[in-house]
């Protein structure tokens, strides 16, 4: 029994992981882009998902909105700033540090640095079959595994998915067959920036949110995208559950004062037998 | 003798100087203090009030026209450094302060990480350091730290009072510690878990935590299904309430609640959902106050800083008082710059303030101080006297 709960909550904070690592995936992965700016589009979810909830308007329209919101700003972002970087890597980099201070100072001038939280829309636990099970854990996970089975869906069976993975394969013979560039770009980031904002409403509904809180969720949206091989939604998703698992089973049975280093851990054994990550496609990168 | 009026007018001219030199010398002159704190970042919750009560009490003393050291009025100015609550920046706020000669008094820090780095440059200095972080008693009474200070009471004499009255009020009899993985939980564990044992309390399990965890699930599974009533946690507002929320989520998990920490607002949020909480308020409780003192006190502070009470504005009395004691000490030793009879002045001083305040031989605070608890739904305090504590 506490073997699956334990389990339960790996797969949660595993989907978690998972929805970060989607954004990252398409960004880094397909585009080459580094955006470290993604964990602060985490934050900003969450602080959009905690003013909506504030103001009574509830948790759903609370996830909509900050998806909505978060993909605005991802579209904006790429207009203003990455557009303009995507043939130099390292000021595309830099610049993705810029706007992490500058979105990171803002939101605590205007947020203040003390944590809040909001009220999950299932409070409490029930039982079954012997098990006790948080209701908001539960509902958490179910919907991480509806975001990433729509985002799955949206990539391999609509032609604007078809024409990022294209992209992600060869941009410009992409391009040479008359995918607009630009177009996917821009879908990427709405896309990268949404899965963001609901993980961090998702996030928001269980821990503590703070301007400070994005470094966390950015670091092991890398790590999975390594972990899952460059460029591999199903790569990153994967990784992101194997990752939520190390740590529960690491923390629950060993130490919980080791928790990141599970993580670390399965990075390093993965690469050493799978050098292009878990799923990364033969030829294309190898870490 | 003629004089000339040219001599007469030299004569008087160079009377009017020396009248003027004296005259000046009578004026008040200034007395530089030093502030450190973490302004901005995770750790300003806690830093920037203290920071207020120190301005506010300068701000006090001068109003009443400052202090007379050997028939010359002083009054105070306080230049501040923002230590961003990272321990770089802390060192570098603190070589700044010491670039300027006047400096000879600092205030401030009050979490352990920055606090180290700056205690470890005045420690090389001759500054008079007052702070408030739970790491510098590791330091006081150790060579280079004869001029510190910590305001707050250190654990060993809280413990003392807080284990007894949280064991009495919520009927613990089996507990858990968990806390995260630093030097300071190995510290809090090695003087609560005998003291709980000595209240004849069973503390089966210990578990740290890695520090920045925000997902509490796997360490509050080995909590559940050990018969536990109570759970000693900490040691901060954000982690106790991440940690409360997450054991009335998973279930099984106790519902009594000590918190090695300053505030009952962790548990305000789940008083229906738990049986029980209490927590050290190591100034004074502002939210239940029938001290005059206190009450006065607070509504100085609405006027100086246009800001309400909030459950850290307690933290604002954290070097209050001991600005004052500062202030007495040196009017008494008769100089701004004896660093080192300032700081015996001030070793030997019991202040009635709104803190009751007085000082061990190695800087360690000897205050009365408030336990907070919830129970039943409902907040209150008890007072717990310093001298109680010693015995």
């Amino acid at each position: 029994m506490d073997l699956i709960q334990t389990l339960l909550d790996g797969l949660m904070v595993g989907g978690l992981y998972a929805t970060v690592a989607i954004g990252v995936t398409l960004v880094f992965g397909i585009m080459g882009i580094l955006n470290f700016a993604h964990g602060q589009m985490v934050m900003l979810g969450a602080y959009t998902a905690f003013f909506v909830v504030s103001a009574g308007l509830g948790f759903w329209p609370a996830l909509a909105i900050s998806m909505l919101a978060m993909g605005a700003l991802g579209l904006l972002l790429e207009r203003l700033v990455f557009r303009h970087t995507l043939t130099d890597h390292m000021t595309g980099l830099t610049a993705s540090l810029g706007v992490i201070m500058v979105i990171e100072n803002l939101a605590a001038a205007a947020f203040t640095p003390d944590p809040r939280n909001f009220d999950p829309p299932l409070p409490g636990s029930f039982q079954i079959a012997g098990l006790t099970l948080s209701s908001q854990r539960m509902l958490v996970l179910t919907l991480v595994v509806l975001l990433v089975v729509g985002c799955y869906l949206f990539l391999q069976k609509t032609r604007t998915g078809k024409a990022v993975r294209a992209m992600g394969q060869n941009r410009t013979g992409a391009a040479l067959v008359g995918i607009q560039i630009n177009h996917v770009t821009a879908v990427i980031f709405i896309l990268g920036s949404a899965m963001a904002g609901a993980a961090g409403v998702l996030y928001g509904s269980l821990f503590a949110i703070s301007p400070y809180m994005a470094a966390a969720p950015l670091m092991k949206g890398f790590i999975l995208t390594v972990l899952g091989g460059l460029g591999s939604v199903q790569g990153a998703v994967l990784a992101g559950f194997l990752l939520g698992l190390a740590e529960s089973l690491g923390s629950r049975y060993l130490s919980a004062s080791f928790r990141d280093g599970y993580g670390f851990i399965l990075l390093i054994v993965t690469l050493l037998y799978f050098p292009r990550g878990l799923l990364g496609q033969r030829g294309k990168f190898r870490v | 003798m003629k004089l000339s009026i040219f001599t007469a007018f030299a004569r008087s001219g160079a009377l009017a100087l020396a009248s003027l030199a004296l005259a000046t010398s009578s004026l008040a002159q200034t007395v530089k203090l030093g502030m450190v704190n973490s302004l901005t970042g995770p750790h300003s919750t806690f830093d920037l009030p203290a920071s207020e009560g120190v301005l506010m009490a300068v701000d006090e003393i001068n109003r009443r026209g400052g202090i007379t050291v050997k028939g010359v009025k002083h009054t105070f100015s306080v230049v501040s450094e923002d230590a961003q609550s990272k321990p770089e920046f802390a060192v570098s706020g603190a070589q700044l302060l010491l670039r300027d000669d006047a400096i000879k008094i600092v205030y401030g820090i009050m979490t352990s990480g920055p606090g180290m780095a700056a205690a470890t440059v005045f420690g090389k200095n001759d500054v008079l350091y007052v702070g408030g972080f739970t790491l510098m008693d590791t330091i006081l009474g150790k060579p280079g730290s004869d001029k510190m200070f910590r305001t707050l009471n250190n654990d060993a004499t809280v413990a003392r009072s807080f284990v007894p009255t949280s064991v009495k009020e919520m009927g613990l009899k089996k507990v858990g510690i968990m806390l995260p993985n630093e030097d300071v939980s190995r510290s809090i564990v090695a003087i609560y878990k005998p003291i709980l044992e000595a209240n004849g309390v069973q503390v089966p399990i210990v578990e740290y935590f890695q520090p920045d965890t925000s997902d509490f699930a796997p360490v509050l599974r080995k909590f559940q299904n050990q018969g536990l009533d109570g759970m000693l946690t900490g040691t901060n507002d954000a982690m106790v309430e991440a940690i409360l929320r997450q054991t009335t989520e998973l279930g099984n998990l106790p519902k009594k609640f000590m918190y090695r920490g300053g505030s009952g607002a962790p548990a305000l949020k789940y008083a229906k959902q738990i049986d029980g909480f209490t927590w050290q308020i190591l100034t004074r409780d502002l939210d239940n106050a029938s001290d005059p003192k206190v009450k006065g006190w607070m509504d100085r502070y609405k006027a100086f800083t246009k800001k309400d009470i909030s459950p850290n504005t307690y933290w604002a009395l954290t070097y209050y008082d001991t600005v004052f004691m500062m202030a007495r000490a040196i009017e008494e030793v008769g100089s701004t710059t004896d660093i080192k009879a300032i700081t015996a002045k001030i070793k030997e001083m019991k202040y009635d303030g709104v803190r009751t305040m007085s000082f061990d031989k190695d800087g360690r605070a000897e205050s009365d101080i408030d336990i907070g608890m919830l129970k039943n739904g409902k907040v209150t305090s008890v007072r717990a006297s310093a001298l109680q504590l010693q015995r």
